[in-house]
């Protein structure tokens, strides 16, 4: 039972980046478009089960000193895997999503989750902690891609749905655009969640 | 001090299964990855240059060591027969180094077609020669001996206008691509034999 | 020279690393509150990504390079970043404990900043020369710290006004920066 809750928390309790305002900086590049937002959140949502599993195998031989250097190399050694098989099998993903493939060594969530839970917990545990944030994750980067991909391009998984006519609100894909759409994403989320109370 | 060995021991530990484990992706994956790179990079360039051809000459490409290099190659087919090769070679611009993707006809050995895979120049400016038509076309034909030097140096290569320094560091490009093909072309010819 | 006087512009202003290439965004809205802390991480950061910066461009060139482990980049790399936020922590303590006592705190914090790795990447990734590579980090981290001195001079501010209850906290400070990276778009016509 408790495993399902651990599942679950992530998809909306501490929802990332919402909830859990961790991991920004992939959150604001990659969600141009909707797969690209898919993409990256399957990839980290990858690394964050993984490194949750093999922290938690480890957690009782890893001497607590140097624990963060421990965790640091086990996640950076699945980011690299990662690395490996995107280049196989979805190269262009992989050219789209460019530096912040690398960059998921260093994403918040990666290592919080590491040292907040992964550390401390059985391995089932760890792995359905890992897999609910991670999915959280995706769903967060796929929604603010579908938003962004919709208004600022008139389509969503490169498929137009706002017909011929519709001219593309271009500042919702620029940089500027990324923080203010996360930032009424919030909004709305704070919203919904004071309506639930 | 018991810590400290306990430490050492299982930071090595984790980092050399971390090594084996990268060692093994990496090797299970470098195939695929090589061919990805070259569909997705170079690909455009090479269908560009052997158009026409009934194979896929990234699946059928070979490599020959010239000096501490190797040296990837490109067949075509054409006719049924593999007697076109592809391969890059490099000339200087104004920007930097310009990648230039050029095919040589085994049979006379003539420059078949030449297409731009990298550069730096100037948006505008020394980029047209990657899209200008007549000055690509300008080496088709032109046999390996040829010096590839443009019109007004006294050759047969007509320049982009205004861009006369990306022109030169093209044309110097494929003058030593042309090096190279002669150099290797016996090579060339037995690794091709050696496939059909 | 007029080359590297456009990349220290192009840095700092046009493609600010916060503001536009979104990179350290995590301490950027994590400690932007107060202005002291926001001075503090900036300096820090300006120390370590310079250094940072570098290291991993000697690591690349002479070690990753030479013997074809390119593919282990990041791992190797994120190896040197934290051993020597490490180094730079025990360094200071012992031998300016002024300076440690200002920038301690945040040493540690560095290490998953992105705009570090980032930047580390972003060097090599572009066949930089070692000036280029030097100057590129030293200006990056400049643009950096003056994004996030500036933000935490505008959430003083914002903190004594009444903000809509759903936007309060992250929300707004979001849309804020989306704001100032709207102004920062204007030097886009310098360059």
């Amino acid at each position: 039972m408790s495993i399902v809750k651990e599942f679950t928390k992530g998809l909306w309790k501490e929802i990332p980046p919402f909830r859990l305002v961790l991991g920004l900086c992939p959150t604001l590049a990659v969600t141009k478009s909707m797969e690209n937002g898919i993409g990256m959140g399957l990839a980290t949502t990858f690394v964050l089960v993984f490194s949750n599993i093999l922290v938690s195998v480890l957690r009782n031989i890893i001497p607590s000193k140097v624990r963060i250097a421990c965790y640091i190399v086990v996640i950076a050694t699945f980011v690299v895997i990662v690395e490996l098989l995107m280049q196989a099998y979805t190269y262009p993903l992989y050219q789209r999503l460019g530096i912040f493939i690398p960059l998921i060594v260093v994403n918040c969530i990666v290592l919080g989750r590491a040292e907040a839970f992964a550390g401390k917990n059985t391995v089932f545990a760890s792995a359905a902690d890992g897999l609910g944030i991670g999915i959280g994750f995706t769903i967060s980067l796929s929604v603010l891609g579908a938003v962004r991909e919709l208004l600022g391009n008139g389509t969503i998984l490169n498929i137009n749905v706002m017909g011929p006519s519709y001219k593309p609100f271009a500042f919702v894909v620029s940089a500027p655009g990324a923080f203010v759409c996360l930032g009424l994403l919030l909004c709305l989320m704070n919203i919904v969640g004071d309506l639930k109370k | 001090m018991r810590d400290i060995v306990r430490m050492v021991v299982v930071l090595s530990l984790i980092c050399g299964v971390s090594g084996g484990l990268l060692a093994g992706v990496r090797i299970g994956t470098k195939e695929r990855i090589e061919y990805q790179e070259l569909a997705y990079v170079k690909g455009p360039a090479i269908r560009d240059v052997l158009q026409g051809c009934s194979n896929n000459p990234i699946q059928d490409r070979f490599k020959i060591k010239h000096g501490d290099t190797e040296i990837s190659f490109f067949p075509g087919k054409f006719d049924g027969k593999l007697n076109v090769v592809a391969f890059e070679t490099t000339g200087k611009g104004f920007g930097g180094e310009i990648g230039i993707m050029m095919a040589v006809s085994l049979v006379d050995d003539k420059v078949v077609a030449i297409d731009i895979t990298t550069h730096k120049e100037t948006p505008g400016v020394g980029s047209r020669a990657k899209d200008d038509p007549a000055f690509k076309g300008s080496f088709k034909g032109l046999s390996v001996d040829d010096p590839f030097k443009i019109k007004s140096e006294g050759g047969k290569i007509d320049a982009v206008s205004g861009a006369t320094i990306s022109s030169k560091g093209i044309a110097a490009g494929v003058a030593e691509g042309a090096k190279l093909y002669k150099e290797l072309k016996p090579y060339i010819l037995k690794k091709i034999k050696a496939r059909t | 020279m007029t080359d590297y006087l456009l990349m220290v512009i192009s840095a700092i202003f046009v493609n600010n690393i916060l503001l536009a290439r979104y990179l350290g965004n995590c301490p950027f809205l994590g400690v932007s509150k107060k202005m002291d802390t926001a001075v503090g991480m900036g300096m820090a950061v300006i120390f370590v990504l310079t250094m940072a910066g570098v290291v991993t461009w000697f690591v690349e060139m002479y070690f990753l390079r030479q013997s074809g482990l390119v593919y282990l980049r990041t791992i190797v790399f994120i190896l040197v970043i934290a051993s020597l936020v490490q180094f730079v922590e025990i360094f200071l303590k012992k031998s300016i404990p002024a300076l440690y006592a200002g920038l301690g705190i945040f040493l540690p914090l560095i290490t998953t900043n992105c705009a570090v790795l980032g930047v580390a990447i972003i060097n090599v990734q572009k066949d930089f020369n070692f000036m280029q590579a030097l100057i590129f980090s030293v200006a990056s981290a400049t643009g950096f710290s003056m994004a996030l001195v500036l933000f935490a001079g505008l959430r003083e501010r914002m903190a004594l006004s009444r903000v809509p209850g759903p936007l309060e906290g992250t929300a707004i400070g979001l849309i804020t920066a989306g704001l100032m990276s709207l102004a920062f778009l204007g030097f886009l016509g310098m360059a």
